[in-house]
């Protein structure tokens, strides 16, 4: 008996082998994730381990911010405004939630009005401040009523915290994600990976390609690379490191992405403590700093260098890389007219968690040494990082990358762990909220950052790229990243394969 | 004997709580907040301060201790801060994956490293002996991840014979599941078995300098009967003791390789929950890993019992 229960046991085993290699099915995907999700519930965490799962793949928002990071109607099919103060929006029929009921009016409701009340702990309380009242007119018609004008309320709609899912889900949404999108949430394997399958009734037609999406949890890069190159895993979205770009481009199997995202790597001055809160000697970093050799020592030379918190995916952007140029030897005349003509011993704080961080900070310490500025490398750890750094702004300098969009916001916020305290800044920023003409918001965007690259409040760096590597044959991935999301509703293999 | 096994038993629990405490305060002083982390650079400080509340960090250490501890005695770990589910089924969940890839290297590690050191010692200073030495060398010098990462590169990338990583689940089939664990379970066997080797082999030799062993060799026994039946039992103390140690350090390394080879297994959960600041997690699988090492201890002292009647005697 037992030896025939182990020859089925094998057979089966084999059988499933034979079926398993995901990737020979055309249909079927499965991408390296480098960070497991903290937990599947965007309205309670704001990890972007999550939005890259969840993010318009399970969930979705009445707006979108498409691949070119322009604003298009998604689960509302339009909306109208007569006064910029009353949103209506009218929801596009017949879309129905993952469990098979029909999405209304007040669900919308639902969604919002617990999303700012503060007992639902959610991330970004923020982000609604401005909604006064939600009305449900019919079964497919809503309207916001905002307190005052402002500029970022359709913009915050389609941020990950502004998806929409039933009721009925709140409990679990934690484990378990139901909403609208082009693929329903079907297992999580803690530890090893979560799978999605395709959502038969979804309301765009034809979408979306691929029947089942894996997503594996590896968090070595080089075992990604050996994964990819075995053929275990097909795609890697945000797992290549920029050391492996020039070996995997090199290589006929695959097709290197390289683009542009969100996240400002940048060196934060702390502006509340001394030397910093001299705007000279924030000025001397700054022109002591080669960021074009940070670039290449950090990043491969990947990405863009940056002059001001505004990234190049947005769509007010001004170059001002060149506004505070390399220049050492004005560096030391700033030092020295600040009152240190012989410079000055600082810390910079990194967390390894984020290699970029200390190859950056490498760089950054021996370019300002030629200035005078003696840098001490010191390396904690995530958590630290975010309580000292962060949270209590214990620091000298340190590097991190901001990978929110539209996060200029921060500036105007003198608390904010850099402690930058503009009154002209915050003025401006107060003002382009309230401001929806496009060329007034614009001009206005413009302002702030040459008042930025003025004000040197910390020294932006570069943009950190986007790499992502996937298998030739593969099609469909956003190229840039104006969100945190990794929409896969159009991604598909080619016929070829 | 009861005297002896009983004085060990209350030496094991008194172990266990000194355990439990030390880890419970040892993550608490670390900085770095849960609900901090939880919300990261772009939560709102206002929702990781109620998150704090929340998950009831507010409170006195002594308390939280206290409520953990005696959580812990009804087999209640608390819940995962990350997964929101109970630490304890967290850990049965990753036992299934870290386990068998502790067994699997232990025995790789007794298989490769008791022969190859009492060949050793039989050819003290040969040729035999130096090229076992400089193995065992090699073992000792590669780290884990290295030697892991070789691996992965010669038996997935270059001959592709088993996976690069990951674990489907033993649900997948017995066979499957062998087989992800089997490249771990070598580079993680390896270094434990380089240092096994040299401990079996010093052993040996000393019980292979003896009066008796020379009696036995005067006596005309064949020199391989002299070696096993004489001299091996008697060296097998140092042999289990060390080997002992190692099962417990398995459990160690194998957080590094969980890593590179992408499986679900306990040491990744461990560096997870560190990193995430998920304390209930952080203590379930400190206390349970501890409990694991001071169990294997327990048997390696009730083993020398009966490897050696003086240890016995002497005890009762």
């Amino acid at each position: 008996m037992m030896p025939r229960t182990l020859v089925a046991l094998l057979c089966a085993a084999l059988a499933v082998a034979a079926a398993g290699g995901a990737s020979a099915q055309p249909q079927a995907l499965v991408l390296q994730a480098a960070v497991e999700p903290p937990g599947l519930d965007l309205t309670a965490t704001p990890a972007s381990a999550t939005a890259g799962v969840v993010l318009y793949n399970v969930q979705e928002c009445l707006v979108k911010v498409d691949r070119t990071g322009k604003l298009v109607p998604w689960l509302a099919e339009r909306w109208h405004t007569a006064d910029n103060r009353n949103y209506t929006f009218f929801l596009k029929r017949g879309v129905r939630f993952h469990n098979g009921r029909e999405l209304k009016a007040a669900d919308v409701k639902y969604v919002f009005d617990r999303a700012m009340n503060p007992e639902t702990k959610h991330p970004y309380p923020r982000d609604y401040d401005a909604i006064g009242d939600i009305i449900v007119r019919d079964e497919a018609t809503i309207t916001f009523a905002l307190k005052s004008v402002n500029a970022n309320f359709l913009h915050n709609l389609a941020r990950q915290g502004s998806v929409i899912y039933p009721r009925e889900a709140v409990e679990t949404m934690k484990s378990h994600p139901i909403g609208t999108g082009p693929f329903r949430f079907e297992e999580w394997v803690r530890g090893d990976r979560i799978v999605l399958v395709r959502n038969r009734d979804y309301h765009v037609k034809g979408l979306p390609k691929l029947d089942r999406v894996t997503y594996r949890f590896m968090p070595d890069p080089n075992a990604v690379l050996a994964a990819l190159k075995a053929g275990d895993v097909d795609a890697s979205l945000f797992g290549l490191g920029p050391e492996h770009v020039q070996d995997v481009q090199k290589d006929p199997r695959f097709t290197v992405i390289v683009g542009d995202t969100t996240n400002d790597v940048i060196l934060a001055m702390n502006n509340s403590r001394k030397p910093y809160t001299d705007v000279r000697v924030r000025r001397a970093v700054t022109h002591g700093i080669n960021k074009a050799d940070v670039l290449k020592g950090a990043m491969f030379g990947l990405g863009k260098i940056l002059g001001s918190n505004v990234d190049p995916l947005n769509p007010y952007y001004v170059d001002m890389s060149k506004a505070v140029p390399f220049d050492p030897a004005r560096a030391r005349k700033l030092l020295a007219e600040a009152g240190y003509p012989n410079g000055f011993d600082t810390v910079l704080k990194v967390a390894p968690q984020y290699y970029y961080t200390v190859r950056s900070g490498e760089v950054i310490a021996e370019n300002l040494k030629k200035v005078g500025v003696n840098v001490k490398l010191e390396q904690i750890e995530w958590g630290q990082w975010l309580s000292r750094v962060f949270r209590e702004s214990d620091f000298d300098l340190t590097i991190i990358g901001h990978a929110e969009a539209w996060d200029v916001k921060n500036y105007a916020n003198p608390k904010y762990y850099f402690r930058y305290d503009s009154a002209k800044f915050q003025e401006l920023f107060a003002k382009s909220e309230v401001t929806l003409d496009d060329k007034a918001r614009g001009a206005l965007f413009a302002q702030m950052q040459k008042l930025m690259a003025e004000d040197a409040p910390v020294v932006w760096l570069y943009m950190h790229p986007r790499l992502a590597v996937a298998k030739k044959g593969l099609t469909g991935f956003w190229k840039d990243l104006p969100v945190p999301s990794a929409d896969l509703s159009e991604v598909g293999w080619t016929a070829a394969r | 004997v009861r005297r002896y096994v009983a004085r060990r038993v209350a030496a094991l629990v008194a172990t266990l709580l000194f355990v439990s405490a030390l880890v419970f305060v040892v993550v608490r002083v670390l900085p770095g907040d849960p609900a901090a982390l939880i919300m990261g650079t772009e939560g709102s400080r206002e929702a990781a301060e109620r998150l704090r509340e929340a998950m009831g960090l507010n409170r006195p250490l002594a308390v939280q201790y206290v409520e953990w501890l005696a959580g812990a005695l009804r087999g209640d770990l608390g819940r995962s801060i990350q997964y929101d589910v109970p630490v304890g089924q967290l850990i049965l969940t990753r036992l299934p994956v870290t386990l068998p890839l502790a067994l699997l290297a232990a025995a790789f590690m007794v298989v490769v490293a008791v022969p190859l050191g009492v060949y050793a010692a039989t050819r003290h200073r040969r040729a035999g002996d130096y090229v076992a030495m400089i193995v065992s060398q090699l073992g000792i010098s590669i780290p884990q991840f290295w030697s892991g990462l070789l691996l992965i590169l010669l038996f997935s990338v270059t001959l592709g014979w088993v996976r690069s990583g990951g674990f489907d689940g033993w649900s997948a089939g017995a066979w499957p599941a062998l087989r992800a664990l089997l490249l771990p379970a070598v580079a993680l066997g390896f270094f434990q078995a380089a240092v096994l080797v040299r401990a079996t082999r010093s052993a040996v030799l000393d019980v292979l300098r003896e009066d008796y062993v020379r009696t036995a060799r005067a006596k005309g026994l064949h020199g391989r009967r002299v070696v096993l039946v004489h001299a091996f039992r008697n060296a097998l103390i140092p042999i289990v003791t060390v080997a002992g140690l190692q099962l417990g350090q398995l459990v160690a390394g194998a957080i590094v390789l969980e890593s590179v080879f992408a499986l679900p297994g306990l040491g990744r959960l461990a560096l997870g929950a560190i990193g995430a600041r998920d304390l209930p997690v952080v203590q379930g699988v400190a206390l349970f890993v501890a409990s694991c090492i001071v169990v294997i201890n327990f048997a390696v002292d009730v083993a020398y019992g009966f490897l050696d009647p003086r240890i016995r005697h002497e005890a009762s």
